[in-house]
């Protein structure tokens, strides 16, 4: 297959496996796992593009979305994204059959297979990804994918926290990569992360925001200070999952992302502070590491604390030894997940305190363990050796702090991993009544990734498996391979692990006292307890904002806006010249007469009737008004309205109580009196101000253009149908659907007036009618309600 | 007159909005009725620009009025009668349902249609979560296979 068909199959096929996994879960059960890993074939089928890779000519493939905004879906293999893509498809193949047999007969299978190919793509097009808005929106995915395989249990509490955390965490991380990214294709002229000018990117004033935003997204991906929060909390996935996506794949993606801007990072303060922060992380990871119970928490504190060493060694610009740490770090971390999936299984129990001597009910398992958990401690002849001996030689280069904590993080990464060991060896103490061993299909998937543990630290051809493997990413990272070996002479560097493994086994010794010092120093607030602060102070904030603003009768809100109309005329109105008031002709006084009867009146009486009369009192002195004005077209329609407005409040008094008299509390009506004359000032005061045009008019348009056009003489009515015709239609459809709400609740008023009558006799009563259901008006009405 | 008219325009309009504070429904309504002839007013005397004597019928001699305003004004005043029949159709109906036509009652009353959700204290979990084992999910749910 060509490599342009081959990298969108690579990662699509996970997501038609994804969608076909809700119709196969029901059907095969718990063999749907056993099918559906073949969603990963094409990425395993990624190997053939390797020596391409190898020969710095990578291969890639673009699908044209919106070419002109630079969206494509562009994929480019080179030498790194393949090493990480290989990783996904092979972890994401062993993890699927793994999950065959961990997930117990009953569960929702299709949810769980769709939403773990579901991020097995989106995690193969993170890294396979050259656009770099593409590779946002993977970023993304893997985020959200990741939320649901956390929360995959959603009946547990703690599993939908530590699904929100996750997402919480990782979502704002999202959103500083997309800017972080927009800025990179702006400074550097390219949508593509290959095409970015870099001379230009590094002379652009976005470059420094740019790059720091870029660390904000790695550092809350891969889970390191201070957002190392979410990743524990994610343990409440099913085991796989925290396999998969918390220990080999996504995790690694910030780690990732700052492995594939290194070259920018080289030789700026970033490239410190990535350093710096990986370290601390790595020593603060492994410290907690150290106080946990539970063997996947501890696992879990372990990878934060891995992660660090990856940060600090792709930001301080030592890929080489980076990558063979990512690699052997890939294969022993997933293959001890896996391990604790299987004795949590056999036992029930993952408390590191209950278990022990597991070793002689569990052989196979303890086989499996062991060398993985060395590995992890860094001892030989294990591929973690290769590396953390990389991981020293290239701290030393960066200075005495940096080798202080790489060693105290890597003493206590020794001591964790001999505790983990604890739970084989010594006396059996399972709390299970009965230990039941694997079934085959368990441990089987665990196998490859175990015998790539011991196979990563042995010579194959002239240099380490895992040297093989990291070489394969140094033309997509630009370093050169060194030749590693287990053996490389007496140096500092072995020196330094000789003292990491005596202060570690003497710490583990001392375990019990370390452990009361620990608990002692453990300070009364964590990043934990932020993270809730500032949510519940979130929650708290959105609360009281809402009662603040929404909580208030309705009449409040009112004068509240009435408020801001009297402050505009308050900062607008002072000073507004006034004119004198000249001769007023009688016609126009009579509608002023009218206008004052009209509005004294509603406000004084006490009788509805009375009050609709004086409105239409008004409404004929306004017609009047549009008569004076010249404004015969309004006039008409004034009064037509006014008409019909009468019926209607008419037709509508009869099933309307009287009008009760609610009156305000003496203060409060005085308020309103003067907010009223406030508002009416303010009115009064803009209108005298308007009086030079701010544009030109454009009468002279329609007045010469009526007749010559539309051929109209009436000009208002040609402006209403021609000129502002879609104006007009606008209108008339806002009165329709205003005539259908009308029509709606007059038919449902008389329907729930028959009922009463169908059901026998009214029931009457005193109490008040029940909302909904209850129709008519209530007893006591001056209207006593018939056929309407 | 340039002093007479603008004050017509703010007294409906004053009116108005005392009518709106008010309690009872039907003097909301009115009041909304007044503010909406105030305003047709306002922008008939903003919006114009030198008043002539003729109306804007183009079979009478010139000059003639400014048309646009009126043409906007046409609009207003039927789509306020559309208002306010609503509003007029909604205070009958909230009436019927409810048994009152006092505002603030109206509004405190619950909402039948809508249950009333408390929302209850969520409780997080520590520091350390205690991680329950693979096999204690509660079985069903959609898709389940047993």
């Amino acid at each position: 297959m060509s490599a342009t068909l081959l990298l969108p199959a690579a990662v699509f096929a996970p997501f038609v496996g994804a969608a076909l996994a809700p119709w196969l879960g029901p059907r095969l059960k718990r063999r749907s796992g056993l099918l559906l890993w073949l969603a990963f074939a094409p990425a395993l089928a990624l190997t053939t593009l390797v020596p391409a890779a190898l020969r710095s000519a990578p291969a890639s493939s673009s699908i044209a979305w919106v070419p002109t905004l630079g969206l494509d879906l562009t994929f480019r293999a080179d030498g790194f994204s393949l090493l990480f893509a290989l990783m996904v498809g092979v972890i994401g193949v062993l993890v699927t059959l793994y999950a065959a047999a961990y997930l117990v007969p009953g569960e929702r299978q299709g949810r769980f297979f769709g939403y773990l190919l579901a991020f097995g793509g989106a995690m193969l097009g993170l890294v396979l990804a050259d656009n770099l808005i593409a590779l946002f929106a993977f970023w993304e995915l893997t985020s959200v994918t990741s939320f649901l395989l956390v929360g995959y249990w959603d009946s547990r509490a703690a599993a939908r926290d530590g699904a929100v955390k996750a997402l919480l965490v990782t979502a704002f991380g999202g959103l500083a990569l997309l800017v972080a990214v927009i800025l990179l294709g702006l400074g550097g002229h390219s949508a593509t992360l290959s095409g970015l000018d870099v001379t230009a990117l590094r002379s652009s004033p976005l470059f420094a925001p740019a790059l720091a935003l870029l660390l904000v997204a790695a550092f809350t991906k891969s889970a390191q200070l201070p957002f190392h929060l979410w990743l524990p909390t994610a343990m409440e996935a099913p085991t796989p999952v925290s396999a998969f996506l918390h220990s080999a794949t996504m995790v690694k993606a910030g780690v990732f992302l700052i492995a594939k801007f290194g070259f920018l990072l080289d030789g700026t303060a970033f490239g410190q502070v990535g350093l710096y922060v990986g370290l601390a992380t790595m020593f603060w990871g492994s410290y907690l590491a150290l106080r946990q119970n539970d063997l996947k928490a501890l696992l879990a504190y372990s990878t934060v604390s891995q992660l660090g060493i990856l940060t600090a060694m792709y930001a301080s610009g030592h890929p080489f030894g980076a990558t063979a740490h990512l690699v052997n770090h890939a294969a022993f971390k997933a293959t001890l997940f896996l391990v604790v999936g299987i004795i949590d299984h056999a036992t029930g129990s993952r408390d590191i305190r209950a278990l022990g001597g597991l070793a002689r009910k569990l052989p196979l398992t303890a086989v499996l363990a062991v060398p993985a958990a060395l590995s992890m401690a860094g001892v030989p002849p294990f591929g973690g050796f290769i590396s953390k001996e990389l991981f020293y030689e290239a701290m030393q280069h960066e200075g005495a702090l940096a080798a202080v904590l790489a060693v105290t993080g890597s003493v206590m990464t020794f001591a964790y991993s001999l505790r983990f060991l604890t739970v084989f060896f010594g006396p059996y103490r399972a709390d299970a009544p009965e230990v039941h061993r694997p079934h085959t299909a368990f441990w089987l998937p665990v196998l490859p990734l175990a015998t790539a543990v011991v196979l990563f630290g042995v010579a194959w051809p002239q240099h380490t498996v895992a040297t093989a493997l990291t070489a394969l990413a140094a033309p997509g990272l630009g370093y050169a391979v060194k030749p590693l070996a287990l053996w490389h002479g007496l140096s500092s560097t072995l020196l330094l692990s000789a003292v990491t493994w005596l202060t570690g086994v003497l710490l583990h010794l001392l375990r019990a006292r370390f452990a009361a010092l620990q608990e002692r120093l453990t300070p009364g607030w964590n990043a934990n307890s932020v993270y809730y602060g500032l949510l519940a102070s979130v929650e708290r904030g959105a609360g009281d904002f809402t009662r603040l603003t929404q909580g208030a009768p309705f009449a409040t809100h009112l004068r509240v806006l009435f408020l801001g109309v009297a402050a505009v005329g308050a900062v607008r109105g002072f000073g507004v010249a006034l004119p004198s008031l000249s001769a007023v002709p009688v016609d126009m006084a009579v509608a002023t007469g009218l206008v004052v009867a009209g509005v004294g009146g509603t406000l004084l009486t006490r009788s509805r009737l009375s009050a609709l009369i004086y409105l239409g009192l008004a409404g004929v002195a306004s017609t009047l008004i549009f008569v004076l004005l010249q404004a015969p077209d309004l006039a008409l329609t004034q009064l037509l309205v006014d008409t019909v407005t009468v019926i209607l409040f008419l037709s509508v008094f009869r099933f309307l109580p009287a009008m009760r008299r609610y009156t305000r509390p003496a203060v409060q009506g005085v308020l309103d009196g003067v907010l009223a004359t406030a508002v009416g000032a303010t009115v009064f005061s803009l209108l005298l101000s308007v009086q030079a045009p701010v544009a030109p008019h454009i009468d002279p348009f329609f007045l010469r253009y009526s007749k010559l056009l539309a051929g109209g003489t009436n000009v208002v009515n040609v402006i209403l149908v021609d000129f502002r015709g879609y104006d007009t239609m606008g209108e008339i459809t806002v009165l329709a659907i205003a005539a259908l709400a009308v029509l709606a609740l007059l038919r449902l008023q008389t329907q729930q007036r028959l009922e009463p009558e169908a059901e026998g006799p009214a029931e009457g009563g005193a109490d008040p009618p029940a909302p909904a259901t209850v129709p008519g008006p209530s007893e006591g009405d001056e209207d006593p309600g018939g056929a309407s | 007159m340039e002093l007479l008219l603008p004050l017509v325009a703010s007294l409906l309009i004053g009116a108005g909005v005392f009518l709106v504070l008010s309690r009872a429904l039907i003097r909301l309504i009115l009041g909304v009725a007044f503010i909406s002839y105030g305003v047709n007013i306002a922008i008939l005397l903003a919006g114009e620009g030198e008043r002539h004597d003729a109306p804007p019928l183009l079979q009478l001699p010139g000059p003639h009025n400014d048309p646009l305003p009126q043409a906007l004004i046409l609009t207003a005043i039927v789509i306020s009668f559309a208002t306010t029949a609503l509003l007029l159709v909604l205070a009958l109906r909230a009436y019927q349902v409810t048994g009152t036509d006092h505002v603030q009652e109206l509004a405190d009353r619950p909402d039948p249609a809508r249950p009333v959700v408390v929302y209850a204290d969520p409780e997080y979990p520590s520091v350390s979560p205690e991680i329950g084992t693979a096999n204690d999910v509660d079985a069903g749910g959609e898709g389940a296979d047993t």
